[in-house]
């Protein structure tokens, strides 16, 4: 990195990280003494309020990509990354309406706990192993950022940036328990949100724009002159497959992220959980028009200023440095660690949550709560362990491992939950069946494993955009048909609903004791939503250009 | 009324999910129908700025909407449950598959 990008004062830097670190361990000790049952540590008792709980689920939401990797690839993609970016907010929102509010009813405290009562421990086990790869994936990515951080702020070799920032990071969240999690997580959103938001309006004034005074939206007098000089900036480059694609990978894979539902479970009622989605929308929408503008401004600032940024991934960062003084620049750097402190958070907590309960329900169910709740602590410390340790040799994109790891989710996780959720005839077999084999099958099709064999090509498949679209739709369409044939098979009589699996349906949904065989149970939409299922995965089957 | 109230809670879940899919991939239809893509809106092509306000205050003007109609629509699922006589052990035991 060229010395006029690096922090002129390492110590300012090490100061202003210093602070919030000390701020983060202290929530995370009142907060620990809170905590007193599994139901204080994996839901935070059940008693967030929305607006904490909004700037709470905003802040695990956005991770440290919003900081390093999307900007990284708004400069190497440029205007479609931005739609691939904005798609995400409707996640936690389509969570809450789907599935969140019906499991919030049964006090759960991770989809998998759902996935227990609807399915029994063999369903369990294999939706609790997923999730587990994919929320260590994720927490990955974010140790990976933190590495870059600490790399840029005090110039320390990226090894030793990864064990300090991870072990410090895991530290905090392991004393602190949900509550810890949530109220820093509130915290952080905040402080992450003035760091990207408002230095740009400094940068955006240095810039000549006019626009400096509210920089999510008001650079509009700046797109003249970046036309001139990146006429292709604002063009949608790719056909509507790619556009289309980013629902089955992108869309549906967040929807089943154990840490964003968690987030949707510790609200204090189905009401609140609700208006805190609410809250989350405008509080991710200014963050993420925010990622959108230093996106814009690094190509602008390469083009105009024919200056180069070799790694793409510190544009924000680098900006700052080169624009702002040494103290703003270390408060933003500040921001991108706060960013990947409230996503690992949640990571690591759904990590305890899948571990603790969800898993130890299965293996140990007569064990008492307060030793699960010390193997949740346990899982928690070796969840963050292994990402650090995974950390020492990166992908090349930051993102890439948490966007190959939505699309995975949403082949595994998701048709169990949503259809469990909403459709009686979903049967274990089918669940275990088609989750194993779609599972595998996106990993065998995506680059990460065996190269040669691959659907798609380049950057669509290495975030899992073109596996996606075959095993996404694949996975839902054989989870139907085999759960319809299953269910009128005498051999397989014992792999099909019971009365109380369908009572649990009826009742998280708010019926109470009302049951109603009919009710959830039609086959002819699923058989619709088969056939169209099948449909996209030919789609997704044809080459790629 | 539980008739109703089921077909309501399918309708309203259809309903708002395909409101916030529209909100959060409304770049596709600028893809889709390439004749949108002219003018501007405060200095952006409309096909930029568009999807970005859509993904910010439209999911938002969305999720407020589906807040209010979700919370009373579960005001109307409470009243049905709490007008439901007490169930009895025969009632538990005549549910059969």
């Amino acid at each position: 990195m060229p010395a006029e990008y690096a922090l002129s004062n390492v110590w300012i830097g090490l100061g202003v990280v210093g602070i919030l670190f000390a701020i983060f361990y202290a929530v995370g000790y009142m907060s620990s003494r809170k905590t007193a049952s599994d139901e204080d540590f994996y839901a935070a008792g059940f008693s967030i309020g929305p607006v904490t709980n909004g700037l709470g689920m905003a802040a695990t939401w956005a991770s440290l990509a919003t900081f390093l990797g999307v900007i990284a690839l708004i400069l190497k993609l440029q205007v479609p990354f931005v739609y691939l970016w904005i798609q995400w907010a409707i996640s936690i929102p389509l969570l809450t309406l789907l599935y969140g509010t019906s499991l919030r009813r049964m006090k759960a405290f991770t989809p998998a706990t759902f996935i227990r009562q609807r399915y029994g421990k063999p369903a369990t086990v294999v939706i609790v192993c997923w999730m587990i790869l994919i929320m260590v994936m994720y927490a990955l990515g974010q140790m990976i950022g933190l590495g870059r951080a600490f790399e840029l702020l005090f110039g320390v070799p990226y090894n030793t940036a990864i064990i300090v920032a991870g072990l410090a990071t895991v530290g905090f969240i392991t004393v602190g328990g949900m509550y810890g999690a949530t109220y820093n997580a509130a915290f952080q959103m905040v402080v992450m949100t003035v760091a990207m938001v408002v230095p740009m309006g400094a940068i955006m004034k240095a810039l000549g724009s006019s626009g400096w005074w509210f920089p999510p939206l008001a650079y509009g007098d700046m797109v003249p002159e970046m036309i001139k000089a990146i006429p292709s900036f604002f063009d949608m480059k790719y056909d509507f497959r790619w556009y289309f694609a980013l629902i089955p990978a992108f869309t549906l894979g967040p929807v089943a992220l154990p840490h964003l539902a968690m987030k949707v479970f510790t609200s204090s009622s189905v009401k609140s959980a609700r208006w805190a989605v609410v809250w989350f929308a405008l509080f991710l929408g200014l963050l993420f028009s925010g990622t959108y503008v230093v996106g814009f401004t690094g190509n602008f600032f390469t083009a105009t200023t024919g200056r180069v940024i070799e790694k793409a991934d510190q544009t924000l960062l680098i900006l700052n440095v080169f624009y702002n003084p040494t103290l703003v620049a270390a408060f933003v750097m500040g921001g991108a660690v706060a960013a990947g402190l409230s996503t690992i958070g949640g990571n690591l907590m759904a990590i305890a949550g899948l571990v603790g309960s969800d898993l130890l329900g299965v293996i140990a169910p007569d064990m008492d709560s307060s030793k699960k709740m010390r193997w949740g602590y346990a899982a928690l410390a070796m969840g963050g362990l292994l990402a650090i340790l995974m950390a020492f040799k990166p992908p090349k994109f930051l993102v890439t491992s948490i966007l190959w790891a939505f699309g995975l989710l949403a082949t595994t996780a998701t048709p169990a939950i949503l259809l469990g959720v909403w459709w009686k005839e979903a049967n274990k077999l089918a669940l275990i069946v088609s989750s194993t084999l779609c599972g595998f099958l996106y990993i065998v099709i995506s680059p990460h494993v065996i190269p040669s064999i691959v659907v798609g090509g380049g950057l669509v498949a290495k975030l899992g955009m073109s596996g996606g679209m075959v095993t996404i739709p694949l996975s839902f369409a054989m989870f139907i048909v085999l759960s319809i044939a299953f269910n009128r098979m005498a051999v397989f009589k014992s792999f099909a609903p019971t009365l109380a699996d369908k009572r649990v349906i009826d009742r998280i949904h708010g019926w109470g004791t009302d049951y109603e065989e009919t009710r959830y149970n039609g086959i002819t939409v699923p058989i619709i939503a088969a056939a169209v299922c099948m449909a996209i995965f030919f789609w997704g089957l044809v080459p790629w250009t | 009324m539980k008739e109703k109230l089921y077909k309501k809670e399918i309708t309203l879940t259809i309903v708002f999910s395909v409101l916030l899919l529209l909100m959060g991939h409304s770049a596709s239809i600028f893809v889709l129908f390439p004749v949108l893509q002219q003018g501007t809106l405060w200095g952006f092509p409309i096909q930029y700025i568009v999807p970005i306000l859509l993904g910010w205050f439209g999911i938002a003007g969305v999720c407020l909407i589906m807040t209010l109609v979700c919370n009373k629509f579960d005001d109307e699922m409470e009243e049905y449950v709490n007008s439901l006589p007490p169930e009895t052990e025969t009632d538990s035991e005549s549910v059969k598959e």
